[in-house]
């Protein structure tokens, strides 16, 4: 009779010391409704992951999580992506409004929750970056010069092709300028101050090897 | 203590209950039914009796309106000191009602117990199985959430598939033409009075038959039951070789009981109670709703069917099974009662038993559902992007982008409803991956006019590099021969003529 008795004494000595709020079965807190949902955490994991990867970087589409790319783009124009997508890639529209599932709530602690997260102060080592639109014309004459000093000396190599027309196809000018100037660290590509080590683009530089690249997408299209 | 026996006396002069119950508790047994197989049906009748108590309790809290049920299930999680635990006993007492209640009835079966003169038993015992079922569905629906919402939806239009009166029965079992206020209150009522009071009527009938008629004697091979000699056969084995039932057969059935609602309660206080999953309102599409374990075998069978053979199912295979249920005690009311007597006995329980597995298992992963956020929520795995090409990258996008992993899996993450993806370029060949993208085939959708032929080179790029690093990607012959010709005409000209010439 000794035995049930302890037993018994024991699970109540458990349960009263770890509190019933600390047992295993405990529920989780009462589930959202997927519109009141605002943890940056669960959002990105739900909704951007799959392209950017698992913490913003190592996925297919660019690296959210380098902090130069953050410093580059503002709040305005990140929210402009997230809500109707990105035109000329294969960024989709989140936006409820564009018929994606996502409130300007959700999409506002998206954006918080990445500056959060990855941007980091004085990134760019008080150096000015060329702005993130483009905003003159470009010579691709001279952004084809550009192109054989700064990018070739990798780009030219067969597993670096990006002069594949199919490639330039699927994305625009604006994502070629973004990985241009912020670079991606993640896969090893150099910023806009390092592709040649010591010598930053100008602005002009980028401006103009992305209007040489553009020029191989109409030569492809002309074909 | 004299008062103890004067009220004791006073209430027996009126009452006597002492005889009954003397002769019920005293009754002999066959020695060998004081057996650890003969513990399921008083497991389940204490299961009853727990489920009575703690919903109960759960009565006092819980609100059957189709505004508040689900707040008050919340607040019975968190704000009632040990409200989760009332919640997930309950829960946990119906999952081991129901599994009990089927073992029992296994049991039962595979002893030949609902031979002559069991046969009413049998009967009632078939009902009980009903019951203990509507009450699994109908808690199901009190735990109104998201699941609950659409479960009760799936379970209107399998009655609305009844021919002439299913419109009027969806009527009556939602209390309206709609998923609404009525519906909960119409299921409280079958969930709190009108099943547990025909179950515990049918529970005592049950009971009082089983000591009225006595416990089924242990199966011998060769001793048959007959209708003329089966209960003098019975009462001489029950005297001559029988145990009196208290206490020499009860304590086994004490004991299992007890560690019953022990292993009741430590689930409990391991797993939780159930859900409340999300709020159950027909606007929030981002839900996947799932009925609960017992039902899950149903939801596999209704997706595997062909679309013609749903209803001739949902409408004729549960009223042949019951029929069959029914019927088996006449038909077979005599004869052997051993299994090692009784090969298409025990098959058809083997048989019932894996399907049920089976179907239960595919519906606890459901294949045929792709993962609707999978597109977007599963990365593609970092060994398929490591030193890939600008364009491969694009085509992971693509992969993504277009959704492919809704169906497809990568990586062991992803939809199942096509093949996994991972060592896909083994399979097909480069023009095989194009023409399947383009043009579908089987199951898969033809993606050719959604998508641009750049889209299709990248995607295709991207799917040739998935193959395991020791495997060899599928290849072409005959583009092998045909670049091999190529060569060869061009390096001709190189030997063989000027090298000027162009």
């Amino acid at each position: 009779m000794r035995l049930p008795l302890i037993v018994a004494a024991a699970c109540a000595l458990v349960f009263s010391v770890s509190g019933c709020t600390r047992a295993p079965g405990y529920p989780t807190e009462e589930a959202l409704r997927p519109q009141d949902q605002l943890d940056f955490h669960v959002l990105y994991s739900q909704n951007c992951s799959g392209c950017h990867g698992a913490k913003g970087q190592n996925g297919a589409a660019i690296d959210l999580a380098n902090p130069e790319y953050q410093a580059l783009v503002d709040d305005a124009t990140m929210k402009k992506w997230i809500i109707g997508g990105m035109p000329g890639t294969e960024m989709s529209a989140f936006g409820a409004s564009a018929g994606g599932m996502l409130t300007d709530t959700q999409i506002n602690a998206l954006v918080a929750g990445m500056r959060k997260e990855w941007s980091k102060p004085d990134v760019f080592g008080g150096q000015t970056p060329p702005q993130y639109a483009q905003d003159k014309a470009g010579d691709a004459a001279h952004g084809h010069a550009v192109y054989m000093t700064a990018c070739a000396s990798c780009h030219q190599q067969a597993k670096q092709q990006i002069t594949d027309a199919n490639y330039l196809a699927l994305v625009s000018d604006q994502a070629l300028r973004s990985i241009v100037i912020a670079g991606r660290p993640d896969i090893g590509h150099p910023d806009w101050r390092n592709d040649v080590p010591g010598k930053p683009l100008s602005a002009q530089d980028v401006t103009d090897v992305v209007t040489y690249l553009d020029s191989l997408r109409s030569q492809a299209e002309a074909k | 203590m004299r008062w103890v026996k004067q009220t004791y006396d006073w209430l027996e002069h009126r009452l006597q209950l002492e005889g009954p119950v003397k002769d019920a508790a005293l009754h002999p047994v066959p020695r060998n039914t004081a057996s650890w197989w003969y513990v399921f049906g008083s497991a389940a009748f204490t299961l009853l009796f727990l489920q009575i108590a703690t919903g109960i309790l759960l009565a006092i809290v819980y609100v059957p309106s189709a505004g508040q049920a689900w707040n008050s299930l919340n607040i019975l999680n968190h704000q009632l000191e040990l409200g989760w635990f009332l919640r997930a006993m309950h829960g946990w007492g119906s999952n081991f009602m129901v599994a009990i209640v089927l073992i029992h009835m296994a049991q039962v079966f595979m002893f030949g117990a609902y031979k002559f003169p069991r046969e009413l038993t049998w009967i009632l015992g078939v009902f009980l199985l009903l019951m203990t079922l509507g009450m699994a569905f109908t808690g199901q629906v009190l735990r109104f959430d998201q699941d609950a919402y659409w479960g009760l939806g799936i379970g209107a239009s399998i009655m609305s598939r009844v021919p002439v009166i299913g419109g009027s029965l969806v009527h009556l079992l939602l209390g309206g033409p709609t998923i609404a206020g009525a519906t909960l209150s119409r299921f409280f009522a079958l969930h709190v009075f009108v099943i547990p009071g025909a179950m515990l009527v049918f529970a005592g009938l049950h009971v009082w038959m089983v000591l009225k008629l006595g416990v089924n004697e242990w199966p011998m091979p060769g001793r048959i039951v007959k209708r003329a000699t089966y209960e003098k056969e019975y009462h001489d084995l029950s005297h001559k070789d029988g145990v009196p039932f208290v206490p020499v057969a009860l304590w086994k059935d004490a004991v299992f009981s007890g560690a019953v609602i022990a292993a009741v309660a430590i689930c409990a206080f391991v797993f939780g109670p159930y859900g409340p999953g999300g709020q159950p309102d027909p606007t929030i599409i981002q839900t996947v709703p799932k009925p609960d374990f017992f039902f899950l075998w149903i939801y596999a069978a209704l997706a595997y069917l062909p679309p013609a053979l749903e209803t001739p199912f949902i409408l004729i295979v549960p009223v042949i099974g019951i029929a069959v249920l029914l019927a088996l005690p006449f038909y077979a009311s005599e004869g052997e009662k051993s299994w090692h007597r009784r090969p298409v006995a025990v098959l058809t329980l083997v048989s019932v038993a894996v399907g049920w597995g089976v179907l239960t298992h595919l519906a606890t992963y459901t294949p045929w559902s792709p993962h609707m956020d999978a597109w977007s929520s599963d990365p593609v795995p970092g060994k398929n992007l490591h030193n890939a090409t600008p364009l491969v990258r694009e085509g992971a996008v693509v992969f993504q982008g277009k959704q492919c992993r809704n169906c497809h899996s990568i990586g062991g993450a992803g939809g199942e409803r096509g093949p996994a993806l991972d060592a896909v370029a083994t399979r097909l060949t480069r023009d095989q991956l194009i023409f399947k993208v383009e043009f579908g085939g089987g199951n898969m959708p033809a993606y050719g006019k959604n998508l641009s032929p750049p889209e299709v080179e990248a995607l295709v790029s991207f799917l040739e590099t998935l193959h395991p690093e020791h495997e060899a990607p599928a290849t072409d012959p005959s583009r092998k021969e045909v670049q091999d010709a190529a060569a060869m005409a061009g390096a001709a000209p190189a030997t063989g003529a000027p090298s000027g010439a162009k």
